[in-house]
């Protein structure tokens, strides 16, 4: 049986094609990742596959196999909240927060990436996020802060 | 315990000390506006309700029938119950939009959280603070003078080493009391928690994944059910066939019952999967309207016009005008396009019906679904779980019926939870507008004439009626709105129709600026005098540094707007190249009186101009013969972080004002604004939105 890890917990993958979003959230219960569009464009249900961001609604669980997922549920430690979580209550970056679990991980996996993200690094890397209440600014203000702030922004790896 | 008991006063009747008042506050303050109007179906079927709880432990918990879908209303309203009741903010909890526990309430709208529950739940911690001081004084035997609440304790002002804390006070006690007449509402001076800025009580569920929204609700034995939609809009199911689909794995029934149809299966891919290959034949209804045929709809269509303003003689007034000015202006239909699509989750015990749905109007839908399976109202429970944005058109709310339909047909739970496409289709929309705009003025850019008519599509009179006054001076004028014909399902919106008003009448003063070679701050200064509206737009200029010079290519706008009893100006820039215009910044001044979270109202400012960007320079809903050419992202645009501008926010408000909403003000003058600035960059101007699609 193949396997995937799953908030670090192994998990044998299911029977059959299955979509990744519909199994974290039905299957396992991990329902902080959202569902905001189906098509991959509005990145409400990114989760980390081996510390980089993906788009769950547009992956099979067969995809990810061998993988290790990190999703929001996954990202505090030990109830410490992530730097990145810590850095959006902080900054009221949220209203709604609908869309805050996938704008986080796509933070997430940026910092990964690029430990001291620009300003246009961010905008970019955030793009294809959407937030309808229109957030942006704290979202982006949040993200320079803890860009900024040299504390270690590594996760879900 | 029935649903009826638990929300009122036999709940009360718990250890600790209950407070109980009138639910009637629930009610809009106007109650002749849209809301009543339109959502009127549902009636308080007590008087009282508890609205607040002091546990034995020494914290408490707020009642409202409220719902939290972004606007910080969970927040706010613990900010205010500390205050009264000096308690920590973290001793405080807020249960909201669960029929069964909550006081009964019309429905989250029209910004009357703040002014009118938060009122309702301050004089109860006030009377409950008044309570836990006299059970002080007749326990240290001293007299009310004698005696300070202060951080969930009450202590002698002489001594205070001598004193009992809340739980102390509360132990082995059961106490009911009423709402006093005339409680003693803290004075402004003495609030400690109110007007800092404060982060949201419900931050980190939100960070951590933990916040449970309607989408995200799942209970025992549930289906997942996949409606199968028509192909346009009013489109009748003549037959169908579901032959194949009943065989495929995962699959429970084909459901049938009048036009909904759906497959009910044990997972959601499955129901997903055979919905596509069930077989369903429809009869559509010919002759709808598209896009193309709206402005001559909305004019020709136009009927029970309503006078909103009129003074003077406009026959006179345009004689004495050195110029008159017409213009038109049109509106399209938008999408409210919240993030999280709708979702229900619904489960019958008996003849009981419990129904998650993430609706800003809990009790509506209880009326609705009690009326649809005639029901007493007691024996429906709807809780309203944490909404992912909604921006008015979450009082609609057809999943909430779809879903108890289909559970009474299977005798099992069912979840019809929208696809990003359902959502853009089958919800509702901002109503288009047309709008003429007849004005006359002297050379020195001052009024003598307005005549202002607006039609705005939609079912129902009042919807286009707000924010058409003008706020000018001018001795002759005429407002008028008419209702007209809507091919599509109109609702609700941010500000609803107080948007395409203001685009209207604020791009027409920057035309009358144009006219008499005046600036556009200059000709709105010379015909306003409200103070509280000159405050705010020149307290937005001065901060914008409005007229210094700007880079080649970048124009600034200035326009103000008054909604849900909030003034508002916004300035801003804007960089027009090629077909792409990008805002840069934008400077906003609100006065929304007293202000209880200025972080939560300037973030509702911010959030408001963003949406409002989009609606200004991106969004239109494309629609042929009933059926929809743009719905989902793909072919939607919205503003994206790349899109966002830098926002400030500067409230002019006066602390003893009353407090005014800060959800939506700030959506009724940003487009007009956009508008000027792209006029100012380039020289086009812009009366029909949205804007790049008439570059």
């Amino acid at each position: 049986m193949p396997q995937l890890h799953v908030n670090g917990e192994a998990r044998e993958a299911p029977q059959g094609i299955r979509n990744l979003l519909s199994y974290l959230r039905f299957d396992l219960g991990l329902t902080g990742t959202k569902y905001g569009c189906g098509e991959g464009l509005c990145g409400a249900c990114t989760v980390l596959v081996d510390g980089q961001p993906l788009r769950s609604c547009m992956t099979t669980v067969g995809a990810v196999a061998g993988g290790r997922v990190t999703t929001i549920e996954g990202l505090a430690d030990n109830g410490d909240l992530h730097p990145v979580q810590r850095a959006f209550v902080e900054e009221s970056a949220m209203q709604c927060g609908y869309c805050i679990p996938g704008f986080i991980m796509g933070t997430v996996g940026l910092l990964n990436r690029e430990a001291h993200p620009s300003r246009e690094q961010i905008r970019e890397a955030l793009a294809d996020h959407m937030c309808r209440c229109g957030t942006y600014q704290r979202i982006q203000r949040a993200v320079e802060h803890v860009a900024g702030s040299g504390v270690a922004t590594q996760g879900g790896s | 315990m029935t649903a009826e008991t638990q929300g009122t006063l036999a709940q009360a009747a718990q250890a600790g000390l209950a407070i109980v008042g009138e639910v009637s506050v629930g009610f809009p303050a106007n109650r002749s506006g849209y809301g009543q109007s339109t959502y009127g179906n549902t009636q308080p079927q007590t008087e009282e309700a508890t609205w607040l709880r002091v546990h034995p432990d020494g914290t408490a918990t707020a009642f409202a029938g409220k719902v939290e879908y972004g606007q910080g209303i969970r927040t706010g309203l613990a900010i205010e119950v500390a205050d009264e009741l000096r308690l920590p903010l973290e001793a405080l909890d807020v249960v909201l939009g669960d029929t069964d526990r909550v006081p009964w309430d019309m429905g989250t709208f029209g910004s009357q959280s703040t002014a009118r529950v938060g009122l309702q739940l301050r004089r109860a911690a006030a009377t409950a603070r008044e309570t836990l001081l006299r059970l002080a004084a007749d326990r240290l035997d001293l007299t009310l003078d004698e005696l300070v609440c202060a951080d969930g304790r009450v202590t002698s002002k002489s001594d205070p080493t001598r004193g009992l804390s809340y739980a102390d006070l509360l132990q082995g006690q059961s106490l009911v009391e009423p709402i006093a007449e005339e409680p003693a509402l803290t004075s402004i001076e003495d609030f400690t928690v109110m007007g800092r800025d404060e982060q949201r009580i419900d931050a980190v569920a939100r960070v951590t994944g933990r916040a449970v929204y309607s989408q995200d609700v799942q209970v025992d034995g549930m289906l997942f059910a996949h409606v199968l939609r028509p192909p346009s809009f009013g489109a009748q199911l003549e037959a169908f066939d579901a032959s194949v689909a009943e065989q495929m794995p995962g699959v429970v029934q084909v459901a049938r019952e009048g036009n909904l149809l759906a497959v009910l299966a044990e997972s959601d891919e499955a129901g997903e999967l055979a919905a596509r290959v069930v077989q369903a034949e429809w009869s559509e209804q010919p002759g709808q309207p598209s896009r193309w045929d709206m402005p001559a709809l909305l004019l020709d269509s136009g009927a029970e016009d309503f006078t909103m303003q009129e003074a003077g003689d406009l026959d006179a007034g345009f004689a004495a005008a050195d110029e008159v000015l017409e213009s038109t202006y049109y509106i399209p239909y938008i999408t409210n396009a919240p993030m999280e699509p709708r979702a229900a989750v619904a489960r019958w015990d008996g003849g009981r019906l419990e129904v998650w749905a993430g609706t800003q109007r809990p009790f509506g839908i209880r009326s609705e679904l009690a009326q649809l399976f005639e029901l007493d109202e007691a024996e429906v429970r709807v809780i309203a779980p944490e909404i992912g944005g909604g921006f008015g058109g979450k009082s609609i709310y057809a999943p909430a019926a779809e879903a108890a339909r289909l559970a009474r047909i299977a005798g099992r739970p069912v979840r019809v939870a929208y696809s990003r496409i359902e959502e853009h289709t089958w919800a509702t929309f901002r109503p288009a507008a047309l709008i003429r705009v007849k004005s006359g003025f002297k050379r020195d850019g001052t009024l003598t004439a307005w005549e202002f008519r607006a039609y705005h599509a939609g079912e129902r009179v009042n919807i286009g009626r707000r924010g058409s006054e003008t706020p000018y001076d001018v001795p002759n004028v005429q407002v008028s709105v008419a209702r007209s014909d809507s091919p599509l399902r109109s609702g609700s919106y941010r500000s609803l129709g107080g948007a395409p008003n203001h685009f209207a009448r604020e791009v027409h003063m920057d035309e009358i600026a144009e006219r008499t070679g005046l600036d556009p701050l200059e000709v709105r200064l010379r015909n306003l005098t409200h103070p509280r509206f000159r405050r705010v737009l020149e307290t937005t200029a001065e901060r914008f540094g409005w007229g210094n010079p700007l880079p080649e290519g970048h124009g600034q706008g200035i326009a103000i707007g008054l909604d849900v009893g909030s003034y508002c100006a916004t300035a801003v820039e804007v960089r027009a190249r090629g077909s792409e215009v990008r805002v840069e910044r934008v400077e906003v001044a609100a006065d929304c009186g007293l202000i209880v979270n200025p972080e939560g109202a300037r973030n509702q400012m911010e959030g408001s101009v963003v949406m409002g960007l989009g609606t200004a320079l991106y969004e239109a809903i494309d629609f042929e013969q009933g059926r929809l050419l743009n719905a989902g992202f793909a072919r939607y645009r919205v503003p994206r972080i790349v899109d966002a501008p830098r926002i400030n926010t500067t409230f002019t408000g006066d602390p003893d004002t009353p407090s005014t909403g800060a959800g939506e003000p700030a959506i009724v003058p940003i487009a007009p604004a956009i508008s000027g600035a792209v006029f100012d960059a380039t020289g086009e101007r812009h009366q029909e939105l949205p804007i790049l699609r008439h570059r």
